[in-house]
């Protein structure tokens, strides 16, 4: 009895044999696999989205530490709700769906602890908009490098004092580059609310960078 | 008209993504609008900062951490409902509290009631009609109020003694007495020594009683020797023996 030891032995034909192995190497087939106890499968979940995951925590926190840690909880969360997962979104909606509401509640914990950025900004105590600690320094630095992270800083603490409900989309899309669909998926509202929202933000960020622009 | 035509180009523009090319009639307003042309340029290179914030890299330990986090999550499986069950444990700790704290304060309300009782329980002597050649005086149960009676007015101890029962201590004990004015006197036979059953110099004792008046002080009663006379009991029983006999 000849036992089959690849894709090739089986004589499909090659398109058949591509979209097989899309197919086995999916987010969705590796959830299915990390059903039946297959940790590698998870693993190969966590390799492919752990920098996005945290990345973008990062961006809604500004907290890398804090970022991390949320991340963990955002695949943690994915493999005990594992046998829950339904396949009509597509994984990376799901799981990126998942952070926003890890970050969006760490941000509210964070307003009701009155906690402050050491970062440079300020929180306002009248519950208004947030205030600059530091200003941009407008002078010239003599390295471009430099510059270039004083401004990566400086859009960073911009996003940071956005309120949420615009920081996400903003982030969501310029940032990770992610379609207005996908977005209002994340957020579970209408592509409509989206465009809105992000073009709201953009003009905040715009007043908050005109030292920059 | 124009300024509806600056609304769609800037909305079509914020929509589109950097590398994404408009339609032609937003360039051709925008090649007319200097207004829209720098929003244009503004907007662009302000999505150009915000795009090169790029991706934060998790740290490289993330994998591992993720692993060891959900290693110990799943060995600590039993105590997945421990949350309910400490809120469980919580509720019955303040229901044995309670209920501890019920039966004390039931124990406290009570005591007094008992020191009442234990009072009304004193027995209260029917008066009987008593067939006495000797009027005796009469002894009633002992009041702590009448004893005050015999205490100067001015005196500290009356001041004491007046204090309103409700202030009285907790430990206070009821005031027992003895009334044997009623009881029947003992018989003596002829038979029985006389010498055993009643001692001839008993008349010559005072009687002493002293007593608690429920606060702690003894209060003594002392009746002085009562003497009717020669007290003599004949060894014979006989009391009609001649005179001058013994």
């Amino acid at each position: 009895m000849n036992t089959l030891t690849t894709i090739d032995e089986l004589g499909f034909a090659p398109a058949l044999q591509e979209e097989m192995l899309e197919d086995t190497t999916s987010d969705h087939a590796l959830l299915e696999a990390t059903r039946t106890g297959n940790q590698d499968a998870f693993a190969e979940l966590v390799s492919r989205y752990r920098n996005q995951i945290t990345s973008y925590i990062y961006r809604m926190t500004n907290d890398y530490d804090g970022a991390v840690d949320l991340a963990q909880e955002t695949f943690v969360r994915v493999y005990r709700a594992a046998d829950r997962y339904q396949r009509s979104y597509a994984f990376s909606t799901y799981i990126y769906r998942i952070a926003t509401n890890l970050a969006i509640s760490e941000l509210r914990k964070r307003k009701r602890r009155k906690l402050v950025s050491l970062t440079g900004f300020f929180q306002a105590t009248d519950g208004g908009e947030a205030k600059e600690l530091n200003p941009p320094d407008g002078r010239p630095l003599q390295d471009s490098e430099l510059v270039d992270t004083e401004r990566r800083n400086a859009v960073q603490r911009a996003i940071s004092t956005l309120p949420e409900k615009y920081r996400a989309p903003l982030i969501l899309r310029d940032v990770d580059g992610r379609s207005y669909d996908e977005i209002a998926k994340i957020l579970e509202t209408s592509e409509g609310t989206v465009k809105s929202r992000i073009s709201r933000a953009r003009g905040f960020l715009r007043e908050k960078m005109r030292a920059y622009l | 008209m124009r300024k509806n035509n600056c609304e769609l180009t800037r909305r079509e523009l914020d929509e589109l993504m950097l590398d994404e090319t408009c339609s032609s009639a937003a360039v051709e307003h925008l090649r007319e609008c200097a207004a829209c042309r720098e929003f244009h340029q503004t907007q662009t290179k302000l999505r150009q900062m915000v795009g090169g914030l790029g991706t934060v890299a998790a740290p490289p330990d993330f994998v591992f951490r993720l692993r060891a986090r959900l290693a110990g999550e799943s060995n600590s499986a039993s105590f997945h409902y421990w949350p309910l069950a400490r809120r469980g444990l919580a509720v019955a700790a303040v229901l044995i509290v309670l209920a501890t704290g019920i039966v004390v304060v039931r124990n406290i309300m009570n005591q007094p009631q008992e020191v009442i009782t234990a009072n009304s329980v004193v027995p209260q002597p029917a008066p009987r009609p008593v067939e006495s050649p000797v009027e005796s005086p009469k002894p009633t149960a002992v009041n702590p109020e009448e004893f005050s009676a015999a205490v100067p007015a001015n005196s500290p101890q009356r001041i004491k003694n007046q204090r309103p029962a409700q202030i009285a201590p907790k430990n206070r004990r009821p005031v027992a007495t003895m009334d044997f004015s009623f009881d029947r006197a003992d018989v003596i036979n002829g038979s029985v020594a006389a010498s055993t059953a009643f001692p001839i110099d008993a008349s010559l004792q005072s009687l002493k009683v002293s007593l608690d008046d429920g606060r702690g002080n003894a209060r003594t009663i002392s009746v002085p020797a009562i003497s009717f006379g020669s007290q003599r009991v004949l060894q014979g029983g006989n009391q009609f023996a001649p005179k001058g006999v013994w």
